[in-house]
């Protein structure tokens, strides 16, 4: 660490009437100026958009999907919708909160997919291991994200939503409100109950 | 934030936050696939709405067809009236009906 610093401060400081026109104009344009210009159909400014931002998009989308692939399809999905509604845009917030209502809403529709396939198809058996094991059994062995998307694939999709929002992504109940357009009562007494409803079919698969 | 404190569920939650998805192999090129994607939506958007302009386009087709068969039928018909008209009075009475 000391070292870092001593060679940080060993590197010989641009003065300040030494900048250069170029220098002073290489300042990196800001989302909303990529946001105009990719409106205007510049692909390498709605690139750079992507760039930017994909790392936190593909963590909240890491959060709801179970392997890559669905992972590469949400993160293109949030994407797709954000270039689709570049007109709509304003401006009047920054460009992070209007993506992550975006990612939101595509992680939502996701969900509600997931639940019609998993009508059709029972996934029971390829977790069943995982069942049979204890709370704390799953944690010890580094295996609570499974158990907790296992468990979250029993819930229904606003439950699910509310809880990784809330419990994996550690965001206030006020913020979830806003992303999802519910109420922040109404947000509470879902997380709650989704709360209690997880609770509930952990302690049931593991009575079993 | 949390209106039910559970230890257990608070543990397995805060081990599963700890456990952090691995996304780099997604992220690679993501930019690349993404404007493909969107370039092919492009492409198809443009293919659609000329299938969907199909039936108007015939239709027009058939209107025009239909219109030019029926205004070169009048035509063809005045041309020979009024060609007959001046050299023979007996043919204008016939076609007009005077005979």
């Amino acid at each position: 660490m000391s070292s870092l610093a001593l060679s940080w401060t060993a590197l010989p400081l641009p003065r300040a009437d030494a900048k250069t026109p170029q220098m002073a104009d290489v300042s990196p344009p800001t989302d909303e100026e990529l946001v105009a210009a990719a409106r205007d159909g510049d692909e390498v400014a709605f690139s750079e958009l992507v760039t930017r931002h994909k790392r936190r998009v593909l963590a909240t989308a890491a959060r709801f999907a179970r392997d890559d692939h669905q992972m590469d399809d949400l993160a293109q999905e949030v994407f797709l919708r954000v270039f689709r509604n570049l007109g709509k845009f304003r401006a009047e917030a920054p460009f992070g909160h209007w993506l992550a209502r975006i990612t939101v809403s595509a992680c939502y529709d996701f969900l509600r997919k997931e639940r019609k396939v998993r009508e059709q198809v029972s996934l029971d058996a390829s977790v069943l291991e995982l069942r049979d094991g204890r709370i704390e059994e799953a944690v010890a062995a580094g295996r609570a994200r499974e158990l907790v998307q296992w468990g979250l694939g029993r819930l229904t999709p606003e439950e699910q939503l509310i809880l990784t929002l809330a419990e994996l992504e550690e965001r206030p109940m006020r913020e979830i409100a806003e992303l999802t357009g519910w109420s922040e009562a109404n947000v509470k007494v879902r997380a709650f109950r989704a709360r209690q409803n997880l609770k509930r079919i952990l302690e049931n698969s593991h009575e079993r | 934030m949390n209106d039910n404190p559970d230890p257990e569920l608070e543990a397995l939650f805060a081990a599963a936050r700890a456990e952090m998805p691995d996304t780099s192999r997604v992220e690679y090129a993501l930019e690349t696939r993404l404007t493909a994607r969107l370039r092919a939506e492009q492409g198809e958007s443009v293919f659609a709405w000329a299938w969907r302009l199909c039936p108007f386009f015939a239709a027009l087709a058939l209107a025009v067809a239909w219109w030019s068969h029926s205004t070169q039928g009048a035509e063809v018909y005045s041309r020979i009236a009024a060609e007959a008209a001046p050299s023979s009075e007996e043919l204008l009475a016939y076609l007009t009906g005077d005979r």
